[in-house]
């Protein structure tokens, strides 16, 4: 052990620090706030020890599961349609009918410009587009005869602006990386599809999908804990009251607004397990597929 | 079977056309509302005619707000943080692509593990931990937890893994040292990937959020997008709408000329030669 540590000295020092900072910021954060879980701290004074309760008090919690279940919305949402979205413009981009080269520079740029903006700046311009009054968006929905919709006072449409921006701001980032499986993908098998009469679905279908398997699922594990940490799109649109409110946004507001630190790492400590059961359901379907 | 190629690429080209709009549309309509004056009317579809372009929003954004030294937070954070995030991932990146050294396996999965469970779950200690150290209220605390991310490791390592070995090889019988090796061989063939990444880092350090308001408690400290975010109820509620689009032109525009630049300097796609089927 130490001879190995002592001829690899090197390699060993060059992954040093990023072992370091996991182990400061991010092992020892956890651990602890599992330990905090257990107390009925409120960011001063001795933590007390409190055992379960503040579990307890999780289970019967309106708020909690209110965001809960908002969370689980902004997550299926997101899978279904920044996925289903990335992989239609990856594949336009990709098309044999853009045979221009200008053309298809162009639009790749364009397309990836939402996920440079900032998703706090989008969310004040998603304010305004969505204002039942004043906004854009209700300005022409109303062309087509359907009447003003409350987007961000009604508790039935709050969750929709934050989907959509959701849609907007991720879609590019996924859109590049089918890309570049797209680009992998050998163009003989295409060929041979056309010489034996498939038709553009079929081969999407039989030959598209197939070989980007291994990078769909990549992006689906990324783009869980992505909407699991969902935080800045739904501060900026909040919705009426609470409405909005993802688990992690709830969990920062009773540890940063209400002090009550105990709490808020229960819930902590609940979104670690939930973000390791997701993990380990997708790696067991993956692996039971004869895959990984 | 011309026709129907004809068809096609209309349908290609329109569909494409239409997505951009999409795309670009919420961008170029809040930089038309940022130059408006505040008589003009921004209700519906007045509201992208702009009848007498004016700077005043911005002139009176910098009397409400510190611009300048939030700028200078945003500015510092962002390059110090892009620099030795760069530098370190390709570090580590190096050394789990290029040597063979024992729980080498074990250590990149364990380092693409960790990116399942976000370091935002631990936000309560986290900032007892930076308050320990002094960090709360000082830029560093946005570096220096970030110095070496997974992600980042994952990408220079499949990046670095196709620089030829004999590369390497040839410079250690030249009685390079392994730092040296790096420096001197691995940085200039990577420049394509640093560009890359590069400009994915800078991007997300720019647009970060949840770590400044964590850590960052008093305005003189705040980044541009903490205080863009406070805009909406700094004048009580009545900021009036083109002040607070000014606010976010001043926040997405550079960002976004800055990206156009360093895609310049990438000779592929962003992300191409990093995923592998």
């Amino acid at each position: 052990m130490l001879k190995a540590i002592k001829k690899y000295k090197a390699p060993y020092l060059f992954i040093l620090p990023f072992f370091l900072l996991f182990l400061v910021f991010q092992l020892i954060p956890t651990v602890w706030t599992l330990y905090i879980s257990l107390t009925n701290w409120k960011g001063i004074g001795t933590p007390d020890f409190c055992g379960m309760d503040n579990y307890k008090k999780i289970a019967v919690d309106n708020m909690f599961w209110e965001s809960l279940g908002n969370t689980v919305i902004y997550w299926i949402s997101g899978l279904i349609l920044i996925l289903c979205c990335a992989l239609l413009i990856a594949c336009l981009l990709n098309s044999r009918f853009l045979a221009n080269n200008t053309a298809r520079a162009f639009f790749k740029t364009a397309t990836f410009l939402p996920n440079v903006c900032a998703a706090i700046a989008m969310g004040l311009i998603f304010r305004m587009l969505f204002d039942e009054n004043v906004g854009l968006i209700n300005e022409i929905i109303a062309l087509v005869g359907i009447s003003k919709i409350p987007w961000l006072t009604s508790t039935t449409f709050s969750k929709i602006p934050v989907i959509i921006l959701n849609v907007w701001r991720y879609t590019p980032w996924f859109t590049m990386i089918l890309l570049s499986g797209l680009l992998n993908i050998s163009k003989d098998y295409y060929e041979a599809a056309t010489v034996d009469g498939a038709n553009s679905i079929q081969q999407f279908w039989f030959i598209t999908l197939p070989s980007l398997k291994n990078i769909l699922f990549f992006c689906s594990v990324t783009l869980t804990v992505d909407m699991w940490k969902l935080f800045n799109e739904s501060y900026i649109l909040p919705g009426p009251g609470t409405s909005n409110s993802s688990l992690f946004q709830y969990m920062y507001e009773s540890g940063f607004n209400v002090f009550n630190m105990g709490y808020a790492s229960a819930i902590g400590v609940v979104l670690i397990l939930i973000l390791i059961v997701i993990s380990l359901i997708q790696f067991v379907a993956r692996r039971r597929q004869g895959e990984l | 079977m011309n026709r129907n190629k004809m068809l096609s690429s209309i349908i290609v080209y329109g569909i494409l056309a239409f997505i951009t709009l999409l795309c670009l549309f919420p961008i170029v309509w809040m930089c038309l509302i940022s130059i408006k004056s505040t008589s003009e009317s921004i209700t519906g579809f007045h509201s992208v005619m702009v009848e007498q372009p004016t700077l005043d929003n911005f002139r009176r954004l910098f009397t409400m707000i510190p611009v300048w030294q939030n700028t200078f937070n945003s500015v510092f954070t962002t390059i110090m943080g892009t620099v030795t995030s760069l530098f370190f991932c390709a570090l580590a990146g190096f050394a789990f692509s290029k040597y063979r050294f024992p729980g080498r396996t074990f250590l990149f999965y364990f380092v693409i593990a960790t990116m399942l469970v976000p370091p935002e779950v631990g936000s309560v200690p986290l900032f007892i931990i930076m308050k320990k150290v002094g960090l709360i209220n000082s830029l560093w605390s946005l570096v220096i937890p970030r110095i070496a991310t997974a992600v980042g490791i994952f990408y220079m390592n499949q990046y670095i893994t196709d620089v030829p070995d004999e590369l390497v090889e040839a410079a250690r019988i030249d009685g390079c040292s392994d730092f040296g090796i790096f420096m001197k061989v691995i940085l200039p063939v990577i420049k394509p990937a640093m560009a890359s990444w590069g400009a994915i880092t800078l991007i997300a350090r720019w647009n970060d959020f949840f770590w400044p308001l964590l850590y960052l408690r008093k305005q003189a400290k705040y980044t541009l997008m903490v205080t863009i975010s406070l805009l909406p109820v700094s004048e009580g509620l009545s900021t009036p709408w083109p002040v607070i689009l000014s606010g976010t032109t001043l926040v997405i525009i550079p960002i976004i000329i800055l990206y156009l630049i360093l895609e310049k300097f990438q000779k592929s796609g962003i992300m191409e030669g990093a995923v592998k089927g």
